[in-house]
């Protein structure tokens, strides 16, 4: 099913006398620049680790680790920028005002259970859309009907929370409509508060739901399907005997990228809170971005975040994500 | 079938490459930043702020080519040129009144040569040398907006207000909207301490007590709030929207919905509130200092410039000339009564370390409660 | 009998797909018909229709160019991503290497820390590195904010691929390298789109690293920022709504095209 057996059944080697790949990738595979370089590589194991990790390694290390690094060193200095005159010192008082403070607790559990409800939320709304585009669309229409749930995304985070705001906001379309039918006579208000923040939020984000999940089901082979409903398994017993097993890498792929999402979000999907819904990114922000600024803190609180965030995360996998492993 | 489909997806991916790298090439070959050229200037700035006809002049006058970078917002100004340190890649920066002394204190700002601007004196004489504006003994940018810190409210619903009292009058529970550090200097005035801090110096205990009584009040009437807000397009499209009747504003956003006939009212309340100024100012190791200067020289040469701003901001224009461009709306809606007039101080440069460390340890309180 | 019990399902998951699209197009209906408005400030109700502000946006010349720069820089980012994002993701499910969840969570770090952390901290490192802002500049920080979403998606299917799909091509005698075009490639298939349409979005949608790596070249969102900063006008409904337009056109048409070429 995947690539033509013909091909697949042709021996590359070194043997270019006789080149039978039907495509040009022979030609490439039988140069005697591939033989001499990838092809090389190859052959012993030592070459496939270094092709494999080489570049995957440095770029982690130089560009994932390396501005976080920058973020480290200044989360210990006492002042940054350092201002000619002043001078900075190592210290890990940054860090230990988190921890002596229940201030700055109490956002980061918010910012935590928030998540994790907006996790769940956002799974549970979208898994069965992803399913109904995977698996009971016809597959001529599934592209279209994947397009039709990717369009709303082109407009750009801004102008999406501002439509929600015009759907939710005092003089927004709900309660211009419940009052123009007579339901109400003031208007409720829906916008800054927790429903609002957790609405926008899952409109922002669904799509980091959706499209591991479809990945993930579009895979479960449809016959299987069919031969467990011919063996009398009912909807319910398939989905959680067959369709929730399979579909589970989709599941933790979707839920972290979305948690993750979640937890460093602040900015555009704020402008959707109220004064209660005062998160953790808020909170480091504001050492940022205050009149008084203090890098150093604000670093040591992203640090912070970023270190409990993977933990959750990493934890999740382990919990819900089998890992299965293949050869080099 | 999928045959097919591998091989259209790698044609696409071929196409997506070959146009990428075709697109890229030029930027990554170029060897230097472009900034560094001379007859260059690069403008940190607003939109809409300097018109294009004035830059189309500016540059056939001058030979300059101007490039402007635009902002919305002013602490990510800050962190861009303290990011960059001493290689900025900016010439001018536009400063709220709130940041002007913590620019100059990071040593963000060169001093400004008013020898080097002949046009000078087509700056309002209010402006020319004002005393919040000299720091260490020197001018440190161009003053072109002045702006308050204002009572804004919606007149179908909220007849006058006095006195900032009414931002706490239960009767509208829910309605009120502010940004938490501003009003909370503003809540010390209410509460007859000294909002600006100009009077604690050395004073911390005083001022620590102050800050608290303000935080207190502020959490214990914390239900009165739909929302703590930061930008002034949130303020507008609240009060457009009818999720509050009355907020904490800067003049420039509320006066914008005045000049566009909504039935906003903006006053300043008998306690007094703030002033200040956004000023241009030449930043520190400027790569072409010499022709901020010549920018500098034209705007104050063409009131047509200082009007483009008011209308983009809604804030009055501190340079001569300006009020005869306006209509007779845009005027209205920058001008207060004489006597509201007196009751605005402008923000003060002493002590504002010990005011910044605790307004904004308050602020953080305040959201967090 | 059996299709009354398959169908119950199908028709109940048909109305909740199409729930969902009204609850995806609602807000954004709002919010083209906003471009209409005939005033300076989004509201309802609308009041005066006007053509205008599309007059005013298809001559704003910032506009057209700001969009031409934001695909490109998109396009190219997408390429980076994508590549650096598999190939991560082939060592983190590879046997015979220790420390994957170690290698797993590096390679989700950017997804984690907030906008602006990351383009601070990034500013100071090209200048660490001597690198001049700009376009690379926006690239790099874009590549190294998209990695981590084209790993998670390569994911969904690289951890539960069979085996025995690799092990049968290199027991027809591919190599590593081969067998990776021809057997794992493919397979990634849906998987590979979703992360490249990731990529498009967060490159399409960053503001903040933009501001801090970029040169003096607008992209589209730095451009809609600095307009909602002077007041939500409908002219910047009417550059979204543009946006959107030509966006789901040149989608329907590439459908259009795929499908034909399938079908033919």
């Amino acid at each position: 099913m995947v690539s033509s057996n013909t091909t697949a059944q042709d021996r590359a080697r070194s043997d270019a006398s006789v080149p039978r790949y039907s495509t040009r990738i022979a030609t490439v595979i039988n140069s005697a620049l591939y033989r001499h370089t990838l092809g090389a590589a190859v052959e012993s194991r030592i070459g496939r680790v270094i092709l494999l990790a080489g570049v995957p390694l440095i770029w982690l290390i130089m560009l994932h680790v390396g501005p976080i690094y920058q973020m480290l060193k200044i989360s210990l200095l006492s002042h940054y920028p350092v201002q000619p005159g002043m001078e900075s010192h190592f210290t890990l008082d940054n860090y230990a005002i988190f921890f002596r403070e229940s201030l700055y607790f109490t956002p980061l559990i918010k910012s935590f259970i928030f998540a994790t409800a907006a996790t769940a939320v956002t799974l549970i709304v979208v898994y069965p859309v992803a399913y109904y585009v995977a698996k009971v669309v016809k597959p001529q229409g599934r592209s279209r009907a994947l397009l039709l749930l990717l369009v709303p995304f082109w407009a750009g985070e801004l102008i999406r929370t501002f439509s929600v705001i015009m759907l939710l906001a005092n003089r927004g379309a709900v309660n211009v409509l419940l009052r123009e039918v007579g339901l109400i006579d003031r208007p409720i208000p829906m916008l800054y508060t927790s429903f609002s923040l957790g609405f926008g939020l899952v409109y922002l984000i669904c799509l980091y739901m959706l499209l591991p999940l479809y990945s993930a089901i579009e895979k479960i082979p449809s016959p299987l399907l069919d031969a467990a409903a011919d063996l009398g398994a009912g909807p319910f017993t398939r989905f959680r005997r067959i369709i929730l097993p399979l579909s589970r890498d989709g599941i933790v792929s979707g839920c972290c990228l979305v948690f993750l999402t979640c937890i460093g979000v602040f900015a555009t999907p704020m402008l959707l809170g109220g004064p209660t819904t005062v998160l953790f990114p808020e909170t480091i922000s504001g050492f940022f971005h205050g009149a008084s600024d203090k890098w150093p803190v604000g670093a040591a609180f992203a640090l912070i975040m970023l270190v409990t965030a993977l933990a959750a995360a990493a934890i999740f996998m382990r919990l819900v994500g089998g890992r299965k492993k293949r050869a080099i | 079938m999928s045959e097919k489909l591998v091989t259209n997806r790698r044609t696409a991916l071929k196409l997506l490459g070959t146009g990428a790298a075709i697109l890229t090439a030029p930027y990554i070959i170029r060897p230097r930043p472009a900034w560094a050229d001379n007859g260059i200037l690069n403008v940190t700035t607003y939109d809409k702020f300097l018109p294009q006809e004035f830059i189309d002049k500016f540059q056939k006058d001058t030979g300059i080519e101007v490039r402007v970078r635009l902002t919305d917002d002013q602490g990510k100004q800050y962190n861009l040129l303290t990011a960059e340190g001493a290689n900025p890649s900016t010439d001018i920066v536009t400063v709220a009144g709130h940041r002007y002394s913590q620019f100059i204190d990071s040593k963000l700002l060169q001093p400004l040569d008013t020898g080097r601007i002949s046009n000078w004196k087509n700056l309002n004489s209010a402006y020319q040398d004002a005393p919040w504006a000299r720091i260490n003994g020197n001018l440190w940018g161009l003053p072109i907006l002045a702006g308050y810190e204002g009572l804004a409210r919606n007149v179908d619903y909220v007849k006058d207000a006095p006195s900032w009292e009414i931002m706490f009058d239960e009767q509208y529970k829910g309605q009120t909207s502010y940004i938490v550090s501003d009003f909370m200097t503003i809540t010390m005035q209410y509460l007859g301490h000294d909002g600006d801090f100009v009077t604690y110096t050395d004073k911390p205990e005083e001022a620590q007590k102050a800050t608290n009584e303000a935080r207190d009040f502020l959490i214990k009437h914390k239900d009165m709030v739909r929302k703590y807000y930061d930008a002034g397009s949130e303020v507008q499209q609240m009060f457009i929207n009818e999720d509050i009747y009355l907020a904490h504003s800067w003049s420039g956003p509320a006066a914008k919905l005045i000049i566009d006939g909504h039935p906003i009212k903006l006053s300043v309340p008998k306690e007094g509130t703030f002033g200040f100024c956004y000023t241009l100012n030449v930043v520190n190791n400027a790569p072409n200092a010499e022709n901020a200067y010549k920018l500098l020289d034209a705007i104050l040469a063409n009131p047509e410039v200082g009007a483009a701003m008011t209308r983009q901001s809604g804030y009055s224009s501190t340079i001569n000339g300006v009020g005869d461009l306006l209509n007779e709306r845009e005027r209205l809606a920058s001008t207060l009564p004489q006597e509201e007039v007196d009751r605005i101080i402008f923000f003060s440069s002493v002590n504002r370390d010990m005011k910044n460390e605790m307004i904004d340890r308050a602020t953080a309180e305040v959201k967090a409660a | 009998m059996r299709a009354m019990f398959s169908d119950a399902p199908r028709v109940t998951l048909a109305a909740f797909y199409w729930a969902f699209i009204l609850y995806l197009l609602l807000p954004l209906t709002l919010m083209m018909a906003m471009s209409f408005k005939d005033a300076n400030f989004v509201a309802f109700p609308i009041g005066d229709w006007t053509f205008d502000w599309y007059g005013e946006v298809m001559q704003d010349k910032q506009f057209l160019e700001a969009c031409l720069y934001s695909i490109m820089i998109a396009a190219a980012t997408t390429l980076a991503a994508t590549i650096l994002g598999v190939w991560i993701s082939m060592l983190i499910v590879a046997e015979g290497i220790r420390g994957q969840v170690i290698i797993f969570a590096l390679a989700c770090l950017p997804a984690v820390v907030p906008g602006m952390i990351s383009a601070i901290s990034l500013r100071i490192f090209i200048s660490t590195i001597d690198m001049p802002t700009g376009t690379a500049a926006i690239i790099l920080g874009h590549t190294v904010h998209a990695v981590p979403f084209v790993v998670v998606m390569a994911l969904t299917r690289l951890r539960s691929m069979p085996g025995n799909l690799v092990d049968a091509a290199r027991d027809l005698g591919a190599d590593s390298v081969v067998a990776f075009f021809r057997v794992t490639l493919p397979y990634l298939g849906p998987a590979l789109f979703g992360g490249m349409i990731f990529c498009v979005l967060l490159s399409i949608d960053d503001f903040v690293r933009t501001f801090f790596l970029g040169g003096y070249r607008l992209t589209l969102p730095m451009l809609i920022f600095a307009k909602v900063q002077g007041g939500m006008s409908p002219e910047i409904n009417a550059m979204a709504t543009l946006v959107l337009v030509v966006t789901a056109a040149v989608g329907l048409y590439a459908e259009h095209l795929t499908r034909r070429a399938r079908t033919r």
